[in-house]
């Protein structure tokens, strides 16, 4: 059985501090108001008093794992340089159940060795220690407990109880934080009930996934891509929405340059335009469908769990606030 | 689209000239601003005119002309004309030229409340200016950079594509791409007219990342839904003729045209 | 706590160089090139071919040996139009091969029938050497093309090879008058050719690569002459960057092109054409 120890809440700073002499310290904080507006997305810390854990963030932990202009490699002429990527070892805290699996299906589809594995998310992956936070509340758009999700799959898990924080122990890579940390920690047994493992008040609750037989369904269309600005912002917040392309820098010699990587979001028009300037996916329901297929159901048809990990960011962030969940708690 | 060959002269290098006309040639000066690589610029193409870095004056074929500003009178419509058939390829450079923006305010403002903006000082007479209008209006170019100021970054690239042979595609995608990627909130959701959704990006969401919503410098995209945009306008109280305003700021003549279009011209007609 | 520089020496997105031993421009915007890259690849596969500032394209691959690579590319984009700009001598970047082949070995014994309508003759071609190769273990070979016209018609030496080893047929869309090229065929549709003479369906298999109203009519007319859905195998080709199921970009209603295409059995995508 994994082990238990208890963080006293007031040895919580002690805690941060501790760990942040031997890692960057990654964490949610509250944005600085011109930027984000009162809203909280994962930034790197120094001073454990920024950490904001009131509220599910913004913004999603994917950018640090796949560098929005992540270098291929360079080249001059026809000669190809390798390129070098720079680490640190690094801790992202208060990772909420949805973000956790988020990276989970990253890995999935990054760390798959049957079709290439890829060294770039491998290599950032390998630097991160993963601590999650519980929620006890769920936020206004979250479903997650209408999805399957593991609750296993962390370095260190936080339970929030009281005047404590539980700490679960998931993998080696945690046990080492709990070893630096070990001043601040008593270990214990059983300290968690079935209770205190769950998830209360969530906002949303999704009917069911199995939406194969509504592919046809007007709602589709008349109450989600209907209202949908196309403009690709529930992609780029969707924790799991790792869909790219590949562009080629130059400087002026012309010769030498670099091959980058670089997020594409499904829900925007050129998604789909290839040479010659067809579009496959000119439809915004079609778009809109596929968004919504990957999650529950292409996904799972491959890799056996749901994409979607109920965070519900992409309604929370969504200009129109298009709500799939109840479009399909609608469908018959 | 058209077929792009390598312009090329007996250097090697295309002859390029910068050219502008009314405007307030910041768009120029945005190539200028390029400070780390300008040179690399200058020696990259053969400029044979550019009268901000150079006195010398050019009246052959040109290569590339990029033309900076609104066509606002005849003079500015023969001198494009003029440019237009000295030049292999003419790249209209900015804003003004690209959408007409702010001088084609003028398109949709009351004539008489047109005449005390004016002429606050109380002139005595009123010079006769025709409806400004981008180049677009008066000549076939063959590649757009909007933006005001237009990216520095997307200058070069279309810099470097064209030396390349490379068929240029400008940024296609919304502002909000950008805005979502540089870990912005949403400034829609605090109920201002923010154009993002519909607005071509590639200007790094920069207004937006520093809390001011975007006016669509940049021209609609291509994919630009006007009809969802102005039923959440509604539904967050904000009604059409305040959103068209908004929108007629910039790119007023290209948002006109697509208004016109879907509707019945319904929200075209708003002034 | 220092911060680590890491080199990534291994890549999949790293291409290798391969020199074009041999090229031949095929019609006013194709060409086939001859590379002498040595990887094994099976028919209905394809490679990433790729010009260092310009970007990358999926090719398929047209030809099967081991010791070489052919590849008929037609321009459309960037990087297909500087591609055809290259000659004997010159070299590019390529990486691959990628996905699902035609699965040659399943069909020993069966009768084949391959249509292919304009470019996408191009990677019906592997198939057809593949053939070429294990002769005895196929039974009757029937080859259907279809050009636009005479002008546009692809691989003439191979055809002439084809004509006297295979049953085959070729129609064009049209033929200018009088026409300048030399040409052997039919005028019309590559389906009416099909409709006329494909028969019976006992063990036999089809492949069809063309343009997608090609491919859906095709289907059609052998789906009303008995064949089973199982029976037919179909190209579908979307945009793609990675080649290797994480771009996302080239998903058809969940399937991957990359992985689980290029050559897709008819029943897998029916539904889903043009998603």
């Amino acid at each position: 059985m994994s082990q238990q120890y208890v963080l006293k809440k007031e040895n919580f700073n002690n805690f941060v501090e501790k760990v942040m002499a031997d890692y960057d310290f990654i964490a949610p904080v509250k944005a600085k108001k011109n930027i984000l507006r009162s809203k909280s997305l994962y930034q790197k810390i120094s001073n454990p008093e920024d950490i904001f854990l009131d509220d599910h963030s913004y913004h999603t932990v994917k950018g640090f794992f796949n560098d929005p202009r992540e270098k291929l490699f360079d080249f001059d002429g026809n000669k190809i340089i390798n390129p070098v990527i720079e680490l640190r070892q690094r801790v992202f805290f208060g990772l909420r159940k949805c973000d956790l699996n988020g990276i989970w299906h990253q890995d999935m589809v990054f760390l798959d060795n049957k079709h290439q594995c890829d060294p770039f998310y491998k290599a950032r992956r390998d630097v991160s220690v993963l601590i999650g936070l519980h929620c006890n509340n769920g936020f206004e758009h979250c479903f997650c407990n209408s999805l399957d999700l593991r609750s296993d799959f962390h370095d260190l898990m936080f339970f929030d109880k009281n005047n404590d924080f539980i700490i679960e122990v998931g993998s080696d890579k945690g046990r080492k934080i709990i070893e630096i940390a070990s001043d601040f920690l008593e270990q214990g047994d059983n300290l968690l009930t079935e209770e205190d493992r769950k998830i209360k008040n969530m906002g949303h609750e999704l009917k069911t996934t199995n939406i194969k037989k509504f592919y046809h369904h007007e709602d589709w269309k008349t109450k989600g891509a209907d209202k949908c600005l196309a403009c690709g912002a529930c992609n780029m917040l969707c924790p799991n929405c790792h869909c790219f392309t590949i562009e080629d820098d130059v400087d002026f010699s012309l010769k030498k340059g670099t091959r980058i990587r670089k997020p594409a979001p499904c829900q925007l028009k050129h998604f789909t335009r290839v040479a010659g300037d067809h579009i496959f996916r000119q439809d915004k329901t079609a778009r809109f469908k596929h968004r919504i297929y990957h999650q529950l159901q292409y996904f799972q048809d491959r890799h056996d769990v749901q994409f979607c990990t109920g965070c519900g960011r992409c309604i929370a962030g969504c200009p129109a606030r298009i709500d799939w969940i109840e479009i399909i708690n609608n469908m018959e | 689209m058209t077929e792009e060959k390598k312009e090329t002269t007996e250097t090697g290098k295309p002859k390029v000239a910068f050219h502008d006309i009314t405007g307030c040639q910041g768009c120029v000066l945005s190539v200028i601003f390029n400070e780390d690589e300008l040179l690399d610029i200058i020696n990259a193409v053969d400029i044979k005119e550019f009268r901000f870095i150079m006195g010398e004056k050019y009246d052959g074929p040109l290569d590339i002309c990029f033309i900076e500003g609104a066509v606002v009178n005849k003079e500015d419509e023969e001198m494009v004309k003029k440019l237009r058939e000295r030049s292999k390829v003419v790249v209209a450079l900015g804003a003004c030229a690209t959408h007409g923006n702010i001088p084609s305010l003028k398109n949709w403002a009351d004539p008489k409340n047109l005449e005390r903006l004016q002429y606050q000082k109380k002139h005595e007479q009123m010079i006769d200016v025709p409806n400004p209008m981008p180049i677009t209006k008066f000549i076939k170019v063959e590649y757009s950079l909007p933006g005001c100021p237009p990216d520095r970054d997307e200058i070069k690239k279309f810099v470097k594509e064209i030396l390349l042979g490379k068929q240029f595609y400008s940024y296609p995608d919304p502002v909000c791409r950008e805005c979502r990627l540089f870990e912005n909130g949403c400034l829609l959701d605090e109920g201002k007219v923010c154009l993002g959704p519909i607005t071509r990006g590639g200007c790094r969401a920069v207004c937006c990342h520093n809390g001011f919503e975007c006016y669509g410098c940049r021209g609609i995209t291509d994919d630009a839904q006007f009809e969802e945009y102005f039923k959440l306008m509604e539904e967050k109280g904000i009604d059409a003729t305040t959103v068209k305003k908004h929108m007629e700021t910039f790119a007023g003549v290209e948002i006109n045209e697509a208004l016109e279009k879907i509707q019945e011209g319904k929200w075209a007609k708003l002034h | 706590m220092t911060t680590k520089q890491q080199l990534i020496s291994e890549s999949p997105y790293k291409p290798v160089l391969a020199k074009i031993t041999e090229y031949v421009r095929e019609t006013h915007d194709s060409f086939t090139i001859k590379l002498d890259w040595k990887i094994h690849h099976q028919p209905g596969q394809f490679v990433f071919c790729s010009l260092p500032g310009i970007g990358e394209a999926p090719i398929s691959i047209c030809s099967h040996s081991d010791e070489y690579i052919e590849l008929n590319i037609r321009e459309v984009g960037n990087v297909t139009k500087k591609l055809g700009q290259l000659k004997v001598g010159d070299e590019l970047l390529v990486r691959g091969p990628y996905g699902r082949a035609y699965p040659m070995r399943d069909f020993e014994g069966n009768n084949i029938i391959i249509i292919g309508g304009g470019c996408g003759v191009a990677p019906l071609k592997g198939s057809i050497e593949f053939i070429e190769q294990y002769r005895n273990k196929f039974r009757d070979v029937s080859l259907f093309f279809g050009f636009r016209t005479p002008d546009d018609t692809l691989f003439r030496k191979r055809m002439d090879v084809w004509k006297e080893k295979f049953n085959m047929h070729v129609s064009f869309d049209k033929v200018a008058e009088p026409s300048k090229a030399c040409y052997d065929g039919s005028q019309g549709f590559v389906t009416q050719k099909v409709n006329e003479l494909v028969g019976d369906n006992t063990n036999t298999v089809v492949f069809i690569c063309g343009p997608p109203i090609m491919i859906e009519k095709t289907s059609e007319i052998l789906l009303n002459k008995g064949f089973k859905e199982e029976q037919i195998f179909v190209s579908a080709e979307r945009l793609m960057y990675c080649g290797m199921g994480k771009c996302g970009r080239c998903m058809i209603h969940g399937r991957y092109t990359c992985l689980d295409g290029a050559v897709f059995r008819y029943d897998e995508l029916k539904d889903y054409k043009d998603d």
